[in-house]
């Protein structure tokens, strides 16, 4: 190694032993601020996104939903496709679902909601729903005359959507059922709360309150939804499904979710600016500490390069000390953004219309920002550098221009 | 004949003062010798400073020659200047010039640095530094020095590489008259004992006797 390569290290060394700690300390903690607001945007659209996709798959679609072939309304064997499917590995749960064509009164207020007949403990399998009960109790196999509606049908002064729904209706309470000329009256046997807006629009009843609501209707579905044992491998498992030479339509949940796939689509257009935007700050601030910090040692370049420093060590150094504060911010600003916002919000999650969301930071994501702050930060420190080593000698030690 | 270190041949320089161009070096020439004291007098911008500024590198004359040790260094690429005065040249400053987050042991190693390993060089600058009487201050930060403390790591640190010539800009200019006489004395030393060549501007007529040379600037000429 030449010996000239240890000047800035040696620069650096006695910088950050006898520089002003109060200005290093200030330097550190812009950096981890800048830090913390490049990773900050991103792990909270990253927490949205998360948290709608897992909303979606275990609230709403499964992982995979299959619909009838075209030109049909229903599957038929319902029993047949739904063990061929469970034969396959990968997926762990079915649950066949009938849309009931019905329409749903609650004393005066009567309404379209998405009615939903299901096999409860099939259900079960598939959906959290009855894990997300806030009133009342699941529905049972054997329920003929009770149902289970979502938070946004049965309204209350909290609820969001309380002007369109049964303002405030509670277990027990009865609701009418009408199709066609017929109509069935059914108690509210649980009221659930899964904090997903389109899931609290539904109500659940049991396919036996179905067969009986309409004889003959035994062993059919409109609709399958399973849940596999690895999220993101709807595809593969889909090719499966087709191999095995089950009729029907299959959607990956983004694709069934519909509305939210293009939201979430959104949020990363969203989450790439508001990115961008962050490593502009990041720069700028990097740029701003490192120019004040440059130009305040205007004298000491010249006094370097008038004993013979060459001006690519003197950058060197400074490129060097720019790499030490962006690390050290990064440390600090990890330690903040985990060990404080991360548990906060934790204990205190965003209370949107999915869902709570906590942040969420994927690793790759993470270390890609690192990395970009880090070479941000050079780039930000050797420009300074650069202006200040380009002064003559006599006018950087005097501090003319 | 000694051998001929510093030939300077009619050097021009022009520097702007606000909307004023100043003729500061109008045709300057001289040769220096090896063993040479030459001490540059002058009024108040005579120029005497900006010729030294010429011959320490930290500054180019408009037109003109000026051969260090035998090589042209006007027209020299800066990478080459820069090594010159890192391996031929010692410069102290008036002001001292001393970095200040190194202490005086760092500020006088640190030029050796770049040529020698760190453990030489600090052999080097204790040397050094007992040598200009600041053996006891070798940890000390410049803001804990005096004036003629600092010009003494100054001086100390122009020698470190062991430089041909040493140039010194009024190193006494604000210095008591106790430590300039200490720094005459080490500098008259160098130039005794180790036959260290010396180029020094001063105003002060009483380092004259320190001198084998004298060379009177007026308005940018010998006279």
């Amino acid at each position: 190694m030449k010996q000239e390569f240890k000047i800035p290290f040696f620069l650096l060394w006695c910088h950050l032993k006898r520089g002003n700690k109060w200005t290093l300390s200030l330097i550190i903690f812009l950096m981890s601020i800048a830090f913390i607001n490049l990773i900050f945007v991103n792990s909270l659209f990253a927490g949205v996104i998360s948290n709608t996709n897992k909303q979606v798959v275990n609230t709403f679609t499964g992982n995979i939903m299959m619909l009838p072939p075209d030109g049909e309304d229903f599957f038929k064997e319902t029993s047949q496709i739904k063990t061929d499917l469970e034969s396959i590995d990968k997926i762990e749960a079915v649950s066949p679902q009938i849309i009931v064509p019905a329409s749903m009164k609650y004393k005066n207020v009567k309404g379209n909601w998405t009615i939903l007949a299901v096999d409860p403990e099939l259900e079960k399998g598939v959906t959290n729903i009855y894990d997300n009960m806030t009133e009342g109790e699941y529905l049972s196999p054997d329920d003929t005359d009770q149902i289970i509606i979502g938070r946004q049908i049965a309204g209350g002064e909290e609820v969001e959507m309380n002007a369109f729904s049964f303002q405030d209706a509670k277990v027990g309470d009865k609701v009418t059922l009408s199709f066609d000329s017929q109509s069935k009256e059914f108690t509210i046997k649980g009221i659930f709360y899964t904090k997903f807006l389109e899931t609290d629009k539904r109500a659940f009843i049991t396919n036996k309150a179905f067969n009986e609501m309409f004889p003959g209707s035994e062993n059919t579905a409109t609709s399958f939804i399973m849940k596999i044992s690895k999220t993101g491998e709807e595809a593969k498992v889909i090719e499966e499904i087709k191999a095995k030479n089950i009729k029907g339509k299959f959607y990956g949940w983004e694709e069934a979710a519909g509305i939210m796939k293009a939201i979430t689509k959104s949020f990363v257009s969203i989450n790439v600016i508001m990115s961008i935007v962050g490593i502009l700050i990041a720069a700028v601030t990097i740029f701003i500490v490192i120019y004040i910090d440059v130009t305040s040692k205007r004298q000491q370049v010249g006094i370097l390069r008038a004993i013979g420093v060459r001006p690519y060590l003197i950058n060197a150094t400074y490129i060097l000390q720019t790499v030490v504060y962006s690390l050290s911010g990064i440390a600090i600003g990890t330690a903040i953004f985990f060990g404080l916002i991360v548990t906060y919000f934790k204990a205190y999650p965003f209370s949107l219309p999915i869902g709570d969301v906590t942040l969420v930071l994927e690793y790759a994501d993470y270390i890609m920002r690192l990395e970009i702050f880090v070479w941000v930060s050079m780039l930000a420190g050797i420009i300074p550098s650069l202006l200040v080593t380009r002064v003559k000698i006599l006018d950087a030690i005097w501090g003319n221009k | 004949m000694p051998n001929k270190i510093v030939s300077v041949h009619n050097i021009h320089k022009f520097y702007e003062s606000g909307h004023v161009k100043v003729h500061a070096l109008k045709g300057v020439s001289f040769d220096l010798h090896e063993g040479d004291f030459l001490i540059i007098k002058g009024r108040n911008g005579s120029g005497k400073s900006t010729l030294l500024r010429q011959l320490g590198l930290l500054d180019k004359p408009d037109s003109g020659t000026i051969h260090l040790l035998d090589e042209e260094v006007i027209q020299m690429k800066e990478k080459l200047r820069a090594k010159m005065r890192l391996t031929k040249i010692g410069y102290i400053f008036q002001e001292y010039a001393l970095l200040s987050e190194l202490t005086a042991l760092e500020n006088v190693m640190l030029p050796a640095m770049l040529l020698n390993k760190k453990i030489e060089c600090e052999k080097r600058a204790h040397r050094l530094l007992s040598k200009v009487g600041m053996e006891r201050r070798i940890k000390s930060l410049p803001n804990q020095l005096s004036g003629g403390e600092k010009q003494k790591v100054a001086i100390a640190r122009a020698l470190i590489n062991d430089p041909k010539v040493i140039f010194a800009d009024e190193p006494t200019a604000n210095l008591d008259t106790q430590a300039a006489n200490s720094v005459m004395k080490i500098l008259k030393e160098l130039n005794k004992h180790d036959n260290h060549t010396i180029v020094m501007v001063t105003h002060e007529p009483e380092e004259e006797v320190f001198a084998n040379r004298i060379i009177h600037l007026a308005d940018g000429k010998i006279i």
